[in-house]
């Protein structure tokens, strides 16, 4: 057996001796299974309310009696956000975004009822997933198990007898790496479980799973390699801790809270009411449907009439208040999509500073890549909004259209006890309008999304490695 | 006195004991900074909307008052409401970055609005603000932990402690004047920072002496733990990663699972269902016969009951009047909501008993007055303005009274608190 591997065989076995370690490890494996198994139940329940939701929604759209087919744009359609099976690992922003939306007329709704405003400020402390305990808590394990690999043969001597019987530094550095490498691969074992139970669900993709598991197995590697790295380069085991556990909390627990407050302090987010308050002026501007002299609607009604050919409104064969409808629809949600880019805009430009702090923290560009690769970032929710969009203004559309062409306008002007019966038209009409199905991105979109945050923490493997091949070089040199 | 000063000598010739509290304060700083910079923002927020506001109520008045249908009135305009920050919400913004502290609102069916969110950015808010709360709740215990973790094995190590013990009163008393003075800096590195703040945002003194009262009992809690940890007599090295992993314990994991468990273990019915349920009535409303509406109106509200018969064209006051069926027809389900998030609150309230960390968090929340309960008595307060804005525009819709240019300018104004 060659000199590195009776090197890892020697540190393993003290490391079993080591009661303390080996409760620890097992703990850890069971904090990971117990998250893995309770994330995937709380996914799957997700799932299953959501899918269900919404089912019995578009089956109360379905149900709607026979209406005047603008009564239906005002009961508008509740849509439900899919929850991919990854979520199970990594539910990323899902507890914070809201999770239903209604879509009606006139309006862009936000999505409420998010998790974090149905529960206690527990919340605030970190969700038990497979994504945290392998974010935050495996490193930790590491550090308490490796931090004395090196230093400890320092500091009682016997490093240099080491050198002396033969060993090259690199075969001690090395054995010492695959020791600790190997419980590193332990302790990701259950996550790699985890990740097989989803498999094997529906809709899960092979890709992003891959990046995932190469994401979280660089990860792991990348603390082995810094946790081997300064107890080489320190003298004392005590400084060893001190050391990787200031570099534990700064990179896991302050900067990824810090970023983002910085971000949001960088790029100011324009809040509900101002963007509200800036349609409606703007809208004012645009023209108003409600004031027969307003320019716009003006020149709208003069071209249509000269479209069809005829002098009055009455004249048209379609209802005029149909096209005004599909007029008026198109100018505002014309205006939602403008602001709601520049929403989006905001919220990128913060999201790209806090991922340039990946530079100073491992975990923030392990983060991203993770939730990328679920599809649960805030691309992932921007996804939704923006189908969701699409489908309101079809949705929406299809009704106005419905009441240009099936609603006569001598009805729909009508105010005589009857007219309500004859403004009314067939409910087949809704029957026929398709549901909202989501169109969840493909494995290859979502592996591509995670491929900055991948690259970012290779990048930190690599500089980890470099480094300690600086300090083994000088190892036991005084 | 002297002997007090020799110990701070010591100490801080202690190169990782000065640099660490000096980071403890600078930290302390910046979150005190950060958390007074959002607090602003979000005063400034609310500032700008009464010039918004008003622009748009007088934009709504321009094409609505010469018809005086105070339907239109009702209608189409939004009233604001806005839950400002308390003086001490810079140190604990609890809930305050996820639930919306602005909301307009109409006189129509509330439950279709109420549970409006604001625009965030959820992955800022996913990891949590950078405040002083998470400074004392999530990084005193781990310099805590940094500067106690060797105060008596480091003795034993470096060969003093049997010295130490011969001395006149024993080793005893010079560790008990060690923990104080360490305790002691550890509370100022973090309290200096939290008085500034204070001071500026205007801080009650009882309120002030409050959180500082939390922060030595934290503090100390974390210092008693390293006592205990330390009689095992193990190794500086043995201690330290014990202290950690209780920290880690405490501060991450166990209160990640009891959130899961709370939630788990105390339901809340889905507020969706809310909405989705008064749609139903608010839309069917259309579908039945109007009298119908109008006597269930009536019946709850037999102060208008004197008002006219419909007249066969579209009446706002029908309109009004469903959607105020609607919200009744869902306040069992509205209520059962506001119990079970009220329930949950208090769950999670109640394990800071046994979890410190969540206890300090909570009591901090509390006295910001920034945590969920908040935000339920926020709701509370839109929900009252909403009753006073209905009566305020019924009063002319039942009574046929036209709404003029000067009546948009009666409108109750949203009294804060």
């Amino acid at each position: 057996m060659s000199a590195a591997g009776l090197i890892a065989r020697d540190e393993l076995r003290l490391m079993t001796r080591n009661r303390v370690a080996a409760v620890a490890l097992i703990l850890l494996v069971v904090l990971t299974l117990v998250a893995s198994l309770t994330a995937w139940g709380h996914q799957r329940a997700i799932a299953d309310t959501r899918a269900r939701q919404q089912s019995e929604a578009a089956a109360a759209f379905n149900a709607q009696p026979d209406r005047h087919p603008h009564r239906m744009v005002h009961y508008g359609q509740f849509i439900y956000r899919p929850l991919g099976p990854l979520a199970a690992f990594d539910p990323g922003v899902d507890a914070f975004t809201g999770n239903s939306m209604f879509l009606e007329g006139h309006r862009q709704n936000t999505a409420n009822f998010g998790d974090v405003q149905q529960s206690s400020m527990l919340v605030r402390f970190g969700q038990l997933t497979p994504a945290f305990v392998l974010q935050a808590v495996a490193p930790l394990l590491l550090i308490f198990l490796g931090f004395g690999v090196v230093a400890r043969e320092r500091e009682r001597g016997t490093l240099r007898p080491l050198l002396v019987g033969g060993a090259s530094r690199a075969s001690i550095v090395g054995g010492k790496l695959a020791a600790l490498g190997a419980v590193a691969g332990v302790a990701g074992v259950p996550a790699v479980i985890a990740l097989m139970l989803i498999a094997g669900q529906p809709g899960a993709h092979a890709l992003p799973m891959l990046v995932i598991a190469g994401g979280y197995f660089t990860y792991l590697a990348l603390w082995t390699v810094l946790v081997v790295l300064v107890s080489a380069a320190v003298k004392r085991s005590r400084d060893a801790l001190l050391v990787l556990l200031a570099l534990w909390s700064v990179t896991v627990v302050l900067v990824p809270r810090v970023a983002p407050d910085l971000a949001g302090a960088a790029v100011p987010l324009a809040n509900r009411i101002d963007t509200d308050i800036a349609i409606a002026r703007d809208l004012r501007r645009a023209g108003d449907s409600h004031n027969p002299d307003d320019p716009t609607f003006a020149a709208f009604k003069r071209r249509t009439l000269a479209r069809y050919g005829v002098e009055r409104v009455e004249d048209l064969p379609v209802n005029y208040k149909g096209l005004l409808a599909v007029e008026g629809e198109r100018i505002t949600s014309g205006l939602f999509d403008r602001y709601a880019a520049a929403g989006f805009a905001a919220q990128e430009r913060q999201g790209a500073l806090v991922a340039a702090a990946g530079l100073l923290s491992p975990a923030v560009a392990l983060r991203d890549l993770s939730m990328a690769a679920a599809g649960t970032d805030n691309a992932g929710h921007r996804r939704f909004l923006e189908q969701a969009e699409r489908y309101r203004y079809m949705l929406v559309q299809r009704l106005n259209r419905l009441q240009a062409d099936s609603v006569r306008y001598a009805d729909d002007t009508a105010k005589d006890a009857g007219a309500d019966r004859r403004k009314r038209i067939d409910a087949g009409h809704w029957q026929a309008i398709p549901p909202f199905t989501f169109d969840a991105p493909t494995g290859a979109t979502l592996a591509a999304a995670a491929l900055p945050g991948l690259a970012m923490v290779a990048a930190w493997l690599m500089a980890a490695l470099g480094g300690l091949a600086l300090v083994t070089r000088r190892l036991g040199a005084r | 006195m002297r002997i007090w000063r020799y110990e701070l000598i010591l100490l801080l010739r202690n190169r990782l004991a000065l640099a660490g509290l000096i980071l403890l304060a600078l930290l302390g700083a910046a979150s005190v900074a950060t958390g007074l910079a959002e607090v602003a923002r979000q005063r400034a927020a609310i500032a700008r909307i009464a010039p918004a506001q008003a622009e748009d109520v007088a934009a709504v008045a321009h094409w609505a008052a010469p018809k005086g249908d105070p339907g239109d009135a009702a209608y189409y305009t939004f009233h604001a409401t806005w839950d400002p920050p308390s003086p001490l919400a810079f140190a604990a913004l609890g809930m305050r970055d996820v639930s919306p502290y602005i909301l307009r609102i109409r006189a129509l069916g509330l439950e279709a609005q109420i549970y409006d969110g604001d625009n965030f950015n959820p992955e800022l808010a996913l990891p949590g603000r950078f405040e002083w709360a998470f400074v004392l709740v999530f990084l005193v215990p781990l310099f805590t932990i940094a500067l106690f973790h060797d105060l008596a094995s480091g003795e034993r190590e470096a060969g003093r402690a049997r010295m130490l013990a011969v001395l006149p009163g024993g080793a005893s008393r010079v560790m008990r004047r060690r923990t104080l003075l360490r305790l002691a800096l550890i509370v100022l590195a973090v309290g200096v920072p939290f008085l500034v703040g204070a001071a500026v945002s205007g801080v009650g003194p009882v309120t002030v002496l409050a959180v500082l009262a939390l922060t030595v009992a934290y503090t100390g809690f974390w210092v008693g733990v390293a006592a205990l940890v330390s009689r095992l007599r193990w190794s500086s090295v043995t201690n330290a990663a014990t202290l950690a992993a209780i920290w880690l314990l405490l501060v991450l994991v166990v209160p990640a699972a009891a959130h899961v468990a709370v939630n788990r273990l105390v339901p809340v019915p889905p507020g969706s269902a809310i909405a989705l349920a008064q749609r139903e009535a608010v839309n069917g409303a259309w579908d039945i016969p109007r009298e119908a509406t109008m006597r269930r109106f009536y019946a709850e509200h037999p102060q208008w009951a004197d008002s006219a018969p419909l007249p066969t064209a579209f009446h706002w006051k029908w309109y009004f009047a469903f959607h105020q069926n609607g919200d009744r027809s869902v306040a069992p389900q509205v209520a059962a909501y506001r119990a079970g998030l009220e329930r949950r609150a208090a769950v999670g309230d109640a394990l800071g008993w046994l979890l410190p960390p969540v206890g300090v968090q909570a009591a901090l929340t509390r006295l910001a007055d920034t945590d969920a309960r908040a935000q339920l008595a926020y709701r509370d307060r839109v929900r009252a303005y909403h009753r006073a804005l209905r009566e305020f525009y019924y009063t002319y819709l039942f009574h046929d009274r036209p709404f003029g240019l000067a009546d948009f300018g009666k409108a109750p104004r949203f009294d804060a608190r």
